[in-house]
């Protein structure tokens, strides 16, 4: 598993929109794991349906499929464990699980 | 305790970082990269250039100390194990930014007397305050003095400088690059780490919050002089690059930082757009992981 989408939100009968993912030149993990990270570039930075920012070290994490509320997700260049949920915006945003 | 560290290996250190970001450099910068000429060739430059550098090599070389100290302070194997790797990183910086005073000109006998001269006394003190903790094996006071407050510092300052110096000076844009990698690993093992250990010693608080606020009063003197006295140098390499421009030297897009424009700023502009962007961040960390943050006198 490399995917950093550890658990998916139980109840999500959507079918959820599959992502081809590209490397983006983000070198600081292991090889196979650089294309599911990528640097973030600044507030002006949208997210795609599948991206969603580390709060702990600022890299975009990203999956091969969307991302929902209540997703559990893992940043390797931080090591932090993370839920995705909604931000007072309406974007959906991480939240550190400190386990 | 956590086990977030469960998925961290030397290996995956290894992987990332050594065989990783760092093949293929030297003292954390591309082989044979140079320093750009107009701090070579301009005095007040190179002087600007050593005392932002011996700034570095001083704040780097608490987070050695820190971090080696912490090693034995750990209740635990993955947290040594962690640590272990952070006192290789830190010994890194402390190497590659040495290197950058020798590549500036300054010579190895003269190593010392010049870090005495240009080290800011505010830093070393937010390095005293730091280094009392770790030397009381105070563990949980000590992650967050050097894994949050240290870190998160040095995390906004590298960031500053690399956006400073992408375009101008890429040979200190990459070394900086490298350290900003290392900090991902070292901020997240200090909020992880510590946002679960904060709840099992509530009762550290007060004394962690007190030490916040004093390395946040010490980390804002130490900005403010190095603002105020930086006004000549960021003259001169303005003066240089509309020099440039003049003479047909294509000039670079304006390098941007959290909505400031660096190479229009004033210094009281930079400082602003500093300081608020640590205390920002440092907050918002404090906050998650149950801490307060205490706001200092004003120096």
């Amino acid at each position: 598993m490399t995917d950093p989408l550890l658990e998916e939100e139980v109840g999500s009968e959507e079918p959820r929109q599959r992502f081809v993912l590209d490397e983006t030149g983000f070198d600081e993990v292991p090889k196979k794991y650089r294309r599911f990270y990528r640097k973030w570039g600044g507030p002006t930075d949208t997210l795609a349906p599948n991206e969603v920012l580390c709060p702990v070290c600022k890299v975009v994490i990203r999956s091969t499929r969307e991302l929902r509320v209540g997703d559990r997700v893992y940043c390797m260049p931080c090591m932090s464990r993370l839920v995705v949920a909604k931000s007072a915006s309406g974007l959906l945003e991480a939240i550190v699980n400190y386990g | 305790m956590s086990d977030f560290l469960s998925a961290y290996s030397i290996q995956n250190w290894l992987e990332s970082c050594p065989q990783g970001y760092l093949l293929d450099t030297e003292y954390g910068h591309g082989i044979g990269e140079k320093e750009s000429e107009a701090i070579a060739s301009n005095s007040t430059l190179r002087e600007e250039s050593i005392r932002t550098t011996v700034q570095l090599v001083v704040g780097e070389r608490c987070a050695l100390a820190a971090s080696s100290g912490l090693v034995n302070a750990a209740p635990d194997y993955p947290s040594k194990r962690f640590l272990a790797t952070q006192t290789l990183d830190e010994a890194r910086h402390v190497e590659i930014f040495t290197q950058r005073l020798y590549d500036l000109g300054v010579k190895k006998s003269e190593l010392q007397s010049t870090i005495d001269q240009y080290a800011n006394p505010h830093l070393v003190k937010f390095a005293e305050v730091l280094l009392e903790k770790v030397d009381k094996k105070d563990f949980v006071a000590g992650v967050v003095g050097q894994n949050i407050v240290l870190e998160g510092l040095a995390f906004s300052v590298f960031e500053m400088l690399h956006a400073t110096s992408a375009a101008a000076n890429p040979k200190f844009a990459h070394t900086l690059a490298g350290t900003i990698a290392d900090e991902r690993r070292h901020v997240g093992f200090g909020e992880n780490r510590i946002g679960s250990l904060i709840k099992e010693f509530p009762e550290k608080k007060p004394e962690i919050e007190r030490m916040q606020k004093d390395m946040t009063y010490h980390m804002l003197a130490t900005f403010s002089a190095a603002f105020s006295g930086a006004g000549a140098a960021m003259n001169e390499g303005r003066r240089l690059a509309a020099q440039a421009e003049e003479a047909g030297i294509p000039s670079s897009e304006p390098a941007r930082w959290h909505g400031a424009n660096l190479q229009t700023a004033s210094p009281e502009e930079m400082e602003a757009v500093l300081a608020d962007t640590v205390l920002g961040e440092f907050k918002t960390r404090l906050s998650r992981i149950g801490l307060e943050y205490q706001t200092p006198s004003a120096p």
